[in-house]
């Protein structure tokens, strides 16, 4: 579909140029997922993009609302598969907001680690994804999912599935890690270390990445504060920002880690953010597995039917992507009577405009690729 | 609601509630009514037209600079009429407070904050085709994640059924299915 | 030898004992055809007449490298063996898929190559829910795909709708809109049961040989 919206460019009068509405997507294979834009292109260069979402809305928040407080955990992995016990862990500690729960402190510390190793293996598939997206097809997508086999490997002796854990309930975790748990650990750590470094030295310093995502879709702090953006997005703008460290939950304040921030709020400060990140995360990890200590996993007076007064809680943890929120409102009874799900991948999302605009045709792949979306949080 | 050991594990993120009450009440210098102390966070109410000035209060003042919008959405409460609830946050100063808005089932329209946070865009658009409130003032009010033709159907208010199943698994094979 | 720090594994006893050159095996010609003219006396030996064993067909014995065999089973043969599904990950499901294709449950041993244009694939893999939203787009990519094609329905959720089945947005499995050949239970399916799928296709395919295209 070509329509007439600009009728000279601006090198010479006489030349006069049509701008193309070019449709990427819902199927398309760089697409992450069913997203569909809608580009209006001059030349290569990009004037404006407009994104449509909703090809994935499956309805989690009103299905969550007709289940029981530990039907709806299935749900919340779900909406981000790559990064499930942390959506896990949102709704589950709001529940145990709502109902006054304890958490022994050992549940605490098994499920720092399997968020941080999860974090791992969200951003393993990001360094794949954007591999592929800035054009070095095959090398980091099959390290990555090498890596990613590892952790998975590891999450399905503890929890028996690979991608949809289910694993933490009201109150604690569903059952104790097996007895070998921290030896595996560490052996993970060690391969997923080495993986790091992989990638590390396969693209941060590769002069064709390089060009590809240095000084392409900047935005700047104040602007991403204003639209919302959470997560290593915004810490690549320099807003330093990160709720384990501001707001801390379980025993992120126990710990020590650094919080990176980027300068440019470009591509590669997006993605090398994440690759800092993930050494962070592997620190925490290590100084969690010193603290775990035998113990119970679940309260002692934990009720069959789980049932909490009236109330409402905004519970927000940082999830690979962001802040992934959760804001239940329970009316009595035992099952939530609104449960929204405050997504960080939406609010990425809504800065595709100001970041694409004025870019290449080909480099709007890669920035999308860079905010790093996982459509089923999108879409809800 | 008050146990020792839950608060303990949340004491980080619930913040010292008088501070924000104070703080609040200086940034909106008398609009406003029914403040409450929610679990976590401070929740005030406000009126419908006075939404965006409240807004730009909290956002503006130097104590209060809450300049992240983190949520945006909405509670059918049924009979009673529908509550729009923001959730902000301010980066420097690090408090939370969270804004209602109640409407009521005759009048589910107040004025857009798109122009005081831009994040709000999509969380209204989303807001709009769930529970069908209009955001006055919206510069795209498109569907976003219904079809845009459907403007009829509100998924998540609480009068609107769920799907049958349409496939009983076992129809016509001789297994005389139970209705589910 | 054993200046280069190796040893041979059978050491010949005799040195002299061990032959330098093959010896030549003279074949036993049945004179069928006369003695084929040549232009070059070296070339005689290479112009040996077939020998024609009765009941077993000349050509096979001229030139040993022919099948011969009937054509739907070639044709199946090759189908099944190098089938070209379509990259259509919609949902959780996609993240299996991608996770089967990858060096540690290898597809591409089997032939299976991802291919993201539906002009020069074979199979749909409609991993994910499929939304009243999205199905248009689904249907128009099966259609835009040549014959002979197939789908698997991989997933609880492109089933029957799977665990979001009650809302009214999404299309309660994905046989209302195309038609689907193997459907794999699983929410995800493991990736040894999205193997398992194809290899019921690929006997689904060796079965229907006989039908003409689709």
């Amino acid at each position: 579909m070509v329509e007439v919206l600009s009728q000279t460019s601006d090198q010479s009068a006489e030349f006069e140029t049509q701008d193309l509405l070019l449709n990427v997507g819902p199927q398309h294979p760089s697409t992450h997922g069913v997203f569909r834009m809608v580009m209006t292109v001059d030349g290569e260069v990009v004037r404006d993009v407009i994104p449509y979402i909703g090809y994935l809305h499956r309805g989690a928040e009103k299905l969550c609302e007709t289940m029981d407080f530990r039907q709806g955990i299935g749900f919340m992995d779900r909406t981000e598969y790559l990064a499930a016990f942390n959506a896990e862990l949102s709704y589950v500690m709001a529940v145990e907001a709502l109902a006054d729960l304890e958490v022994p402190e050992r549940a605490q510390w098994i499920r720092m680690i399997l968020c941080e190793l999860n974090r791992l293996s969200s951003h393993f598939m990001f360094l794949g994804a954007f591999g592929v997206d800035t054009g070095v097809f095959g090398t980091p997508f099959i390290y990555a999912w090498r890596e990613r086999e590892a952790l998975i490997d590891l999450f399905e002796e503890v929890s028996g599935d690979r991608m949809m854990y289910a694993y933490f309930r009201p109150g604690g975790i569903a059952w104790d890690v097996p007895v070998n748990f921290v030896d595996r650990v560490r052996e993970v750590l060690i391969s997923a270390t080495q993986g790091i470094d992989d990638f590390d030295s396969l693209l941060s310093e590769n002069e064709i990445f390089l060009a590809r995502t240095q000084g392409i879709g900047s935005i700047s702090a104040e602007r991403a504060i204003a639209l919302g953006m959470s997560g290593p997005s915004l810490r690549a703008s320099g807003v330093d920002m990160d709720i384990r460290r501001d707001e801390p939950y379980l025993k992120y304040d126990q710990v020590e880690w650094d919080v990176i921030t980027g300068e440019h709020g470009d591509v590669f400060d997006r993605y090398y953010c994440r690759v800092m990140e993930m050494r962070e995360s592997i620190k925490i990890i290590n100084q969690c597995l010193e603290h775990l200590a035998p113990g119970p996993i679940l309260p002692e007076k934990m009720p069959r039917m789980l049932r909490t007064p009236p109330g409402e809680v905004y519970l927000r943890t940082e999830a690979p992507r962001g802040e992934y929120g959760v804001y239940m409102v329970s009316r009595g009874g035992n099952r939530p009577y609104r449960c929204k799900v405050r997504s960080s991948c939406l609010s990425n999302l809504q800065a595709l405009h100001e970041l694409t605009v004025g870019e290449y045709m080909a480099d709007a792949i890669v920035i999308l690729g860079s905010i790093d979306i996982v459509l089923s949080e999108v879409d809800r | 609601m008050t146990t020792e050991p839950v608060e303990e594990q949340f004491t980080n993120q619930i913040g010292d509630h008088d501070d924000i009450w104070s703080i609040v009440d200086n940034a909106l210098l008398g609009i406003g009514v029914n403040r409450e102390t929610g679990f976590m966070d401070v929740i005030v109410s406000i009126e419908t037209d006075e939404i965006v000035q409240a807004s730009r209060a909290l956002r503006d003042d130097e104590d209060a600079n809450f300049d992240y919008l983190r949520s945006l959405t909405a509670v059918d409460n049924m009979g009673d009429g529908m509550e729009v609830v923001y959730h902000l946050y301010s980066t420097t100063k690090k408090h939370n407070v969270t804004v209602k808005v109640f409407l009521s089932n005759e009048s589910l329209r107040l004025p857009t904050v798109t122009d005081v946070w831009p994040a709000a865009n999509w969380l209204e658009r989303e807001v709009a085709e769930m529970f069908g409130i209009k955001f006055s003032g919206h510069p795209d009010p498109r569907n976003l994640l219904m079809p845009e033709e459907i403007d009829d159907t509100f998924p998540l208010r609480k009068d609107h059924p769920l799907a049958e199943i349409e496939v009983l698994q076992g129809e016509g094979m001789g297994y005389s299915g139970e209705e589910l | 030898m054993e200046e280069r720090g190796f040893t041979m594994a059978i050491t010949p006893a005799d040195p002299a004992a061990v032959p330098t050159e093959s010896p030549v095996i003279a074949p036993e010609i049945i004179p069928v055809l006369p003695a084929l003219p040549t232009e070059h006396p070296s070339e005689a030996p290479l112009l040996i007449p077939a020998q024609y064993v009765p009941g077993k067909a000349l050509y096979k014995q001229i030139l040993p490298g022919i099948i011969q065999a009937p054509l739907d089973l070639l044709l199946g043969a090759s189908r099944k063996s190098s089938l070209w599904p379509m990259t259509f990950g919609l949902a959780c499901c996609a993240i299996e898929m991608i996770a089967t294709y990858m060096a540690h449950y290898d597809l591409d041993r089997f032939g299976i190559v991802p291919w993201p244009s539906p002009r020069q694939s074979d199979v749909m893999i409609v991993a994910g829910t499929v939304t009243k939203k999205m199905a248009p787009s689904v249907k128009l990519l099966y259609e835009q795909m040549p014959g002979p094609k197939w789908v698997i329905s991989m997933g609880a959720c492109a089933t029957n709708g799977g665990p979001y089945t009650r809302y009214d947005r999404v299309l309660q499995g994905v046989d209302k809109i195309v038609p689907v050949d193997v459907y794999v239970p699983g929410c995800p399916p493991r990736p040894e049961a999205l193997i398992d799928s194809f290899i019921a296709l690929q006997e689904l395919i060796m079965e229907e040989r006989k039908v003409q295209g689709k």
